[in-house]
C-alpha cells in the first residue's frame, strides 16, 4: 500500500523484462482492437442505414482512430505501471506479493497453508526466459499468481516455497 | 500361497454362503466365523479377512425400487385414455406403444437392479455397476464427510430413502448415491459410514472400536416449532411459485394441446381474447401477485416442515421436509464457521435463517442450512450452541464508504433518469415519461437504500472467530473460526483509491472462499489482519526490515 499506514512495499521487483512481455501483450490487444475497430467501422459506414448520422457516412477510420486515440495512453502506460507496482517478497514464511494495474491488490499467503506451487510459461514468457508462479491453497482469496519473474528466480522461489510447505505443513484448511 | 496345505476342508474364503450376515454391531474381533470350522492350523495369515463387523455381503437395493420407474412412466400411459375421453379420439398406436414403454422400462429396471450392488469391504464402500461397462466406484470410509438421507415422495410411499454419500470431492460425478434402500437399511448405513469414517479418522488405522449396538449419542439442538412456519413468506423464497405454475400449465397445454383434443390455434385463440380484454389480464396478474406470500408460504411450509438441528457423534444432523423428507449430516470437524442471512422485510420482522460454512461441501446452499426463518436471537443462540459464539461488536466503515454505497446505489438510475428525461423532451412521448418516473423512483429509494447498505457494513474479531456483514436486501453476515483463515487479500480499484478505502478479503478453505470486508480504511485495512494473524503481516509493517 503505496501510501498507505504502517505497511511497507514488498522487497522485490519482478524482472525487468517483463516490461518487454507486458508491452508485446498490449501491442497484440491493440492489433486485436484496430483490426476488430476497422472491420465494425467499414461495416457501419458503408451499410446506408438511416440511423447512421451523415458525417459517419463513408469515413470508415473515424472509429478505429477514435478507439486507438482512446487505448493507446492505457496500453503505452500499463507496462510501466505493472512495473512499478508488479512486486513480492518471502520473509518469515509468508508470501507478500503486489500486483495490478487499475484495480491493485496485495496478497498475504502464510507457507503453511500452500497446497500446491506451480510455475507456468507461456510461449512469450518462454521466449523472454520468464514464468509465472502460482501459489495455490484452499481458497482463491488466498492464493497467489506472480506474473513476469525471472524463470531462474520463479524456479529457486518454487523449490524453497515447496521445502517449507512441505516442513510446515498445516492440516488446517 | 503356502496357506492351502488342506485344500478340501476350509471353505472358500471369499464364499458368501459362510460369511456372517451383514451384523456391523458383532464383535470385532479377529478372523472366526468362516476361516475357524475347517482349518483350525491355519489362522489365516495375511490373507486380508475382512473385518467382520463391517464387512458383508454385496446388498442390493430394496426391491421395492423396482416398482418406482413403472410407476413413473404411469401417466404416459394414461394419456391416450385421456385423449379418449375428452377428444372420442382413441388411438390404438399410441396405446400399444405406451405399453412397450413400460414393458422396456420395467425390464430396464430389473436389470439395472440386478447389477447394482454395494458392499462394505474393510475400511472401504464400494458400489458396483455392470449394466453396460462394470464399473465399481469405490469411497474409503476415511473419506465420508456426510450422509445425505432424502426420502422423495415415491420412495416414501414404498418406504425407501435415496442415500447420498459426500465425500468432499469437488463436483457431484464423484459422490456414491444409492437410490432406494429401505428406510432401515438407509439408517443403518447413516450410523456405519459416518461412525467409522469418524473412528478411522480420529485413530489412524486402528480397526478396534469400542463397538456394540449402543446408539449414537443424539442431542436435539433446536426443533423450529411450527408457527415459526409463518415467517416464511418473509423469506422471499418460493414467492414467485404462482408464475411459475401458471408458466407450467401454459407450456403442457401447448405441448399436449393436440393430444387432449384442442389444437394450438385453440389456445392461440385463448391468448387473442384475452389480450383483447387487457382488465381481465391485469385482474389474473394482479391474482397472481396476490397468491405469492400464500403460495410461497405454503411451498415454504413443505420444504421445512419440522425442521430439526440434531448433534449426534461429532455430525450436526439436519432433518426437514414434509412430503420429501431429508437429513443431512454435516461433519462438525469439517465446520469453519456460519452466516446468518437477513433480508429487508426479515430484519423488520427481527428473524433470520442461518447457513453453515463447511469446507468441499458441494451444493452447500441447500446442504448447509442450519435453520430456516427463526428469531434472530434464537437463530444466535442456535449456531452458538452447534458451532461457537461470536462474542464481539461489529466496526463500522469510514463515512467514505456511505457517499460510495449512496453513489452506487442512486447514480446509475440517475443516470437513466438524464437519458429518458433527455428523450422524452426530444420526443415528447408518453413512454418515455413513464420511464422518467420510474428511474426519479428507483433513483429517491437508492438513498434509504445505500444508507441501510453502509449500515450493514462491518467487521471483526473476538479473540476465535471474525466476523463481517454486508447487504441490505439480502444481508449476510459471515463468521468463520480464526484457523480457517489460509491468507488475506487487499484490493483496491480505481475508484476506491481515489476514495482512500480498500476491500479486505479473508480467503477462507471453506463455504464461498472468501469473506470480504468491503471499503475499509486504510487503517484498518492493515490492522484486521493484524489483530485476527499477528505473525502473518509482522514482517512487513514498516520498520521491520527488508531482508
Amino acid at each position: 500500500m503505496t501510501s498507505n499506514g504502517p505497511l511497507r512495499d514488498p522487497a522485490h521487483r519482478v524482472s525487468p523484462k517483463a516490461v518487454r512481455l507486458w508491452l508485446l501483450e498490449a501491442l497484440i490487444a491493440f492489433v486485436l482492437l484496430i483490426g476488430g475497430s476497422v472491420l465494425a467501422g467499414g461495416w457501419v459506414s458503408g451499410s446506408g442505414w438511416d440511423w447512421v448520422p451523415d458525417w459517419l457516412e463513408g469515413r470508415w477510420w473515424l472509429l478505429p482512430l477514435a478507439v486507438a486515440v482512446l487505448t493507446t495512453p492505457f496500453l503505452v502506460a500499463e507496462p510501466f505501471v505493472r512495473y512499478a507496482v508488479h512486486r513480492w517478497e518471502l520473509s518469515g514464511d509468508v508470501v507478500y506479493a503486489r500486483s495490478g494495474f487499475l484495480t491493485r491488490e496485495w496478497v498475504f499467503v502464510p507457507v503453511s497453508r500452500i497446497q500446491t506451487v506451480d510455475k507456468a510459461q507461456g510461449w512469450m514468457e518462454r521466449m523472454l526466459g520468464l514464468a509465472t508462479l502460482e501459489i495455490r491453497t484452499a481458497s482463491h482469496a488466498g492464493s497467489s499468481t506472480i506474473n513476469g519473474l525471472d524463470y531462474v528466480v520463479a524456479a529457486g522461489l518454487a523449490e524453497q516455497l515447496a521445502h517449507r510447505a512441505e516442513a510446515l505443513r498445516d492440516d488446517a484448511t | 500361497m503356502t496357506g492351502p496345505s488342506q485344500p478340501p476342508t476350509p471353505p472358500p474364503p471369499h464364499d458368501p454362503a459362510h460369511r456372517p450376515p451383514p451384523a456391523w454391531h458383532g464383535p470385532p474381533q479377529g478372523p472366526q466365523g468362516p476361516t475357524a470350522p475347517g482349518g483350525p492350523h491355519v489362522p489365516d495369515p495375511g490373507d486380508d479377512g475382512p473385518v467382520p463387523g463391517l464387512a458383508g455381503l454385496p446388498l442390493r437395493l430394496s426391491p421395492r425400487v423396482l416398482l418406482i420407474d413403472p410407476v413413473r412412466m404411469l401417466p404416459s400411459l394414461l394419456l391416450p385414455f385421456v385423449g379418449l375421453l375428452l377428444a372420442g379420439g382413441f388411438s390404438g398406436t399410441s396405446y400399444g406403444f405406451a405399453a412397450l414403454g413400460l414393458f422396456g422400462t420395467v425390464i430396464f429396471a430389473v436389470i439395472r437392479w440386478v447389477t447394482f450392488s454395494y458392499q462394505i469391504v474393510h475400511d472401504r464402500l464400494e458400489i458396483k455397476r455392470s449394466l453396460i461397462s462394470r464399473s465399481v466406484r469405490t469411497i474409503p470410509l476415511e473419506r465420508v464427510r456426510g450422509v445425505d438421507v432424502s426420502t422423495p415422495p415415491m420412495h416414501r410411499l414404498l418406504g425407501l430413502a435415496v442415500l447420498k454419500i459426500d465425500t468432499g470431492a469437488s463436483g457431484g460425478e464423484e459422490e456414491g448415491k444409492l437410490d432406494g434402500v429401505t428406510l432401515d437399511e438407509a439408517e443403518r448405513l447413516k450410523v456405519v459410514l459416518l461412525r467409522r469414517a469418524h473412528a478411522t479418522r480420529e485413530q489412524g488405522p486402528r480397526t478396534e472400536e469400542p463397538a456394540g449396538p449402543t446408539a449414537p449419542a443424539e442431542h436435539t439442538v433446536i426443533g423450529v416449532p411450527r408457527r415459526w412456519l409463518l415467517y416464511g413468506p418473509l423469506s422471499g423464497a418460493y414467492l414467485l411459485t404462482p408464475f411459475a405454475l401458471v408458466g407450467g400449465a401454459i407450456g403442457l397445454a401447448f405441448q399436449w394441446g393436440n393430444e387432449l383434443g384442442f389444437g394450438r390455434d385453440t389456445a392461440w385463440t385463448v391468448g387473442q381474447w384475452l389480450w383483447d380484454r387487457p382488465y381481465l389480464l391485469l385482474v389474473a396478474v394482479l391474482l397472481l401477485v396476490a397468491a405469492m406470500p400464500f403460495v410461497g408460504g405454503l411451498m415454504y411450509a413443505v420444504f421445512n416442515w419440522d425442521f430439526r438441528l440434531k448433534r449426534r457423534d461429532g455430525y450436526l444432523v439436519a432433518e426437514r421436509g414434509l412430503i420429501n423428507r431429508r437429513s443431512v449430516s454435516l461433519e462438525r470437524r469439517r465446520v469453519r464457521g456460519y452466516e446468518i442471512v437477513d433480508g429487508l422485510v426479515e430484519r423488520w420482522a427481527g428473524v433470520a435463517r442461518a447457513w453453515a460454512i463447511v469446507t468441499g461441501l458441494g451444493d452447500s446452499s441447500t446442504r448447509g442450512q442450519l435453520l430456516p426463518d427463526v428469531p434472530r436471537a434464537v437463530a444466535f443462540q442456535v449456531v452458538a450452541d452447534a458451532i461457537g459464539p461470536y462474542q464481539a461488536t461489529l466496526r463500522p466503515h469510514p463515512p467514505v464508504a456511505r457517499n460510495r454505497r449512496l453513489f452506487r446505489a442512486v447514480f446509475p438510475w440517475l443516470a437513466l433518469t438524464a437519458v429518458t428525461g433527455l428523450a422524452a423532451l426530444l420526443t415528447g412521448s408518453l413512454f418515455w415519461w413513464v420511464l422518467l418516473v420510474l428511474a426519479l423512483i428507483l433513483a429517491g429509494l437508492g438513498v434509504p437504500l445505500g444508507l441501510d447498505r453502509y449500515r450493514s457494513l462491518g467487521h471483526g474479531f473476538d479473540g476465535h472467530r471474525l466476523s463481517v456483514r454486508s447487504g441490505s436486501l439480502r444481508r449476510v453476515q459471515a463468521v468463520v473460526e480464526r484457523r480457517a483463515v489460509v491468507g488475506w487479500r487487499v484490493r483496491q480499484t480505481w475508484f476506491q483509491r481515489r476514495a482512500g478505502v480498500f476491500t479486505l478479503i479473508a480467503g477462507v478453505g471453506a463455504g464461498k472462499g472468501g469473506y470480504s470486508a468491503y471499503d475499509v480504511s486504510p487503517a484498518q485495512a492493515v490492522d484486521f489482519p493484524v489483530e485476527v494473524t499477528p505473525d502473518w503481516l509482522a514482517p512487513f509493517l514498516e520498520g521491520s526490515n527488508a531482508p
